[in-house]
């Protein structure tokens, strides 16, 4: 556990020493909030149904959230250890190899908090209102985080494979059909017929929809506890295969 | 200040009499059936600072992952400190130290910073950890640097503190992969100082080189590697003792090299002639009583030489006689030997 806290804290100091790594992850989900409002707010006006009284902001908030903490920065800094040689040091250290991929998920943990909360802020600043009040915007914060540490480990998992930084900077892109195969613009019954088939077979349409109760229609059990078994499973099968691979590294 | 000698709690010393690394025909195939190293018989003594000279693609690098536990031998076995890399790697880390040949820094964390976290990767936490990364940064110079972040520094301040932070926990064997590739002299020196300095506090070294004179200076025993296999074993001044005769170089300034060594042919003593760009080299029994019939030799041929100089048998002639190869400088270039 030590090790986990000694590495966890050496990932924190990298994420406060290279603000320049964190500020692009929220370039999109602050860019992608404010044109997407711009461009439907007369389409989708405070009386449209599925807003319930809201402004549209308050629909796409949570879209914008897991663009923010959907990223490959552990990934990346994973593979920039490879590349530099730390992480020989790091195996040939008497720790386990697990605490080296928990101590990267700790700082994930920690920008996934502090980048949610701020994009959150930036919602609330643009007229959205969380309808579940301060413990429903904790845990809106929280849930975001967590789905930042699950999916890391994707991020980690071609770190390893490939050691390569370009392979591990690319699997962010993988992200972008899973988001967009949602209903991230309209609820899932204003979809095509196929598009509703494919976002309800795509495990992410159940974190936005979770998060987006918690803004829109307040305290749902059933949307939030759904959300959370969606994290936590990615985040197991994930995590568990990254595990899985620096166990076997070299081996 | 000296590296102390005693272990990390709970860890038996090694003995001064004990072998701290062992292998037995230890082979290491990656994928696509290259063979990097193949089948290694060694032994190195506790206490000892042992060479592992070689050119690049010798397989020092892999034979040194191996014995560090971050690659599993193909074939073959290895203990260090008296433990098998393989099935007990956990307890071979908690005494081993290593400096590998990419320098391992994390360049966000200051000196200070990573030394106080590899403290912690070993157990010393706290007081303990701030004392012993202060004590280490005192030992290699870099006390005034401490606070600094690594990326701000010099080549030969990131290879001291790789030593230290390989040294945190008073390893009984340390590993040194080219510690000194692509230090500028100073430098070079002050690392030497070091190994001498951790090796006079206890710890067995295990030091890779393709340096000829730091295998040399530094070593107590030296193994040549080349192609996978050790081609040569013993102490540096057995090893150039074997050789047995001096060395006369003739450098040719011009003239041709076949007709000069047709009127070296038949010299009294000679033992065999090396060509190499531009100099042939003369293996004889008496290096200092050979000039004057080789200088009489080539006026009577009429053939004009630059210099022709004497030397005592270096490492590098021990491993060109073992490859047929020069290592230093020349080690792509493939030397004509003749009897």
């Amino acid at each position: 556990m030590t090790e986990v806290v000694l590495l966890g804290r050496r990932a924190v100091r990298e994420v406060i020493r290279y603000p320049e790594a964190t500020i692009p992850t929220l370039f999109i989900p602050l860019f992608f909030l404010v044109v997407n409002i711009g461009q439907v707010s007369k389409t989708f006006p405070s009386s449209t149904p599925f807003l319930k009284g809201q402004g549209y902001v308050a629909f796409q908030l949570p879209v914008s959230l897991m663009f923010a903490v959907a990223t490959a920065t552990s990934g990346l800094a994973l593979v920039t250890e490879i590349d530099l040689g730390y992480f020989d040091k790091l195996l040939v250290a008497p720790i386990r190899r697990s605490s080296i991929i928990f101590g990267r998920l700790t700082a994930d943990l920690v920008r996934g908090i502090a980048t949610s909360a701020l994009v959150l802020l930036v919602g609330i600043a643009l007229g959205a209102s969380v309808r579940t009040g301060v413990l429903g915007a904790l845990v809106i914060v929280l849930l975001a985080a967590a789905f930042g540490v699950a999916y890391a480990g994707f991020g980690l998992l071609v770190a390893l494979r490939t050691r390569n930084v370009q392979a591990t900077q690319s699997s962010f892109l993988l992200f972008f059909p899973l988001l967009f195969l949602t209903p991230n613009f309209v609820p899932f019954n204003r979809l095509s017929s196929l598009m509703e088939t494919l976002a309800r077979i795509n495990p992410v349409s159940y974190v936005i929809v979770g998060l987006r109760s918690l803004v829109i229609d307040g305290w749902d059990a059933g949307k939030i506890g759904v959300c959370m078994l969606v994290i936590v499973v990615m985040g197991i099968v994930l995590t568990g295969l990254s595990l899985r691979v620096i166990a076997r590294y070299d081996r | 200040m000296t590296v102390q000698s005693d272990v990390a709690p709970g860890l038996t010393p090694a003995r001064a009499d004990a072998a701290a690394i062992v292998a037995r025909g230890l082979t290491r195939t990656f994928k696509g059936g290259i063979e990097a190293v193949r089948g290694i018989d060694l032994s190195v003594a506790g206490g000892e600072v042992f060479g592992f000279l070689g050119p690049n693609g010798a397989g020092k690098t892999t034979t040194v992952r191996m014995f560090c536990t971050l690659l599993p031998p193909t074939s073959g076995s290895a203990s260090v400190a008296g433990l098998d890399v393989v099935d007990e790697a956990a307890a071979v880390r908690r005494r081993i130290g290593v400096a590998l040949q990419e320098i391992g820094l994390d360049p966000v964390q200051t000196g200070r910073e990573l030394l106080e976290l590899q403290c912690g990767l070993y157990g010393i936490t706290g007081r303990r950890a701030r004392e012993r990364a202060g004590e280490l940064l005192d030992l290699v110079g870099l006390a005034d640097a401490a606070d600094r972040r690594t990326k701000t520094y010099s080549g030969g301040m990131k290879r001291r503190l790789d030593l230290a932070s390989a040294l945190v926990h008073s390893p009984q064997v340390l590993f040194l992969d080219e510690p000194t590739t692509g230090l500028d002299p100073a430098s070079r020196l002050t690392i030497w100082d070091e190994v001498r300095r951790i090796n006079a506090g206890g710890a067995t070294v295990f030091l890779t080189t393709q340096y000829l004179e730091e295998a040399d200076k530094l070593c107590d025993r030296l193994a040549i590697i080349d192609d996978g296999r050790i081609v040569a074993e013993g102490t540096p001044q057995r090893l150039k003792a074997e050789m047995g005769h001096d060395v006369v170089s003739v450098s040719l300034d011009g003239a041709d090299p076949a007709a000069t060594e047709a009127a070296l042919a038949g010299l009294p003593g000679l033992e065999r002639v090396v060509a190499e760009p531009g100099a042939l080299a003369l293996y004889v029994d008496d290096g200092a009583n050979s000039i004057a019939e080789i200088v009489r030799r080539l006026d009577r041929d009429r053939i004009l030489v630059g210099a022709i100089s004497v030397a005592r048998p270096s490492l590098d002639d021990v491993f060109l006689k073992a490859t047929g190869r020069r290592l230093e400088g020349k080690d792509q270039q493939q030397a004509e030997v003749t009897a």
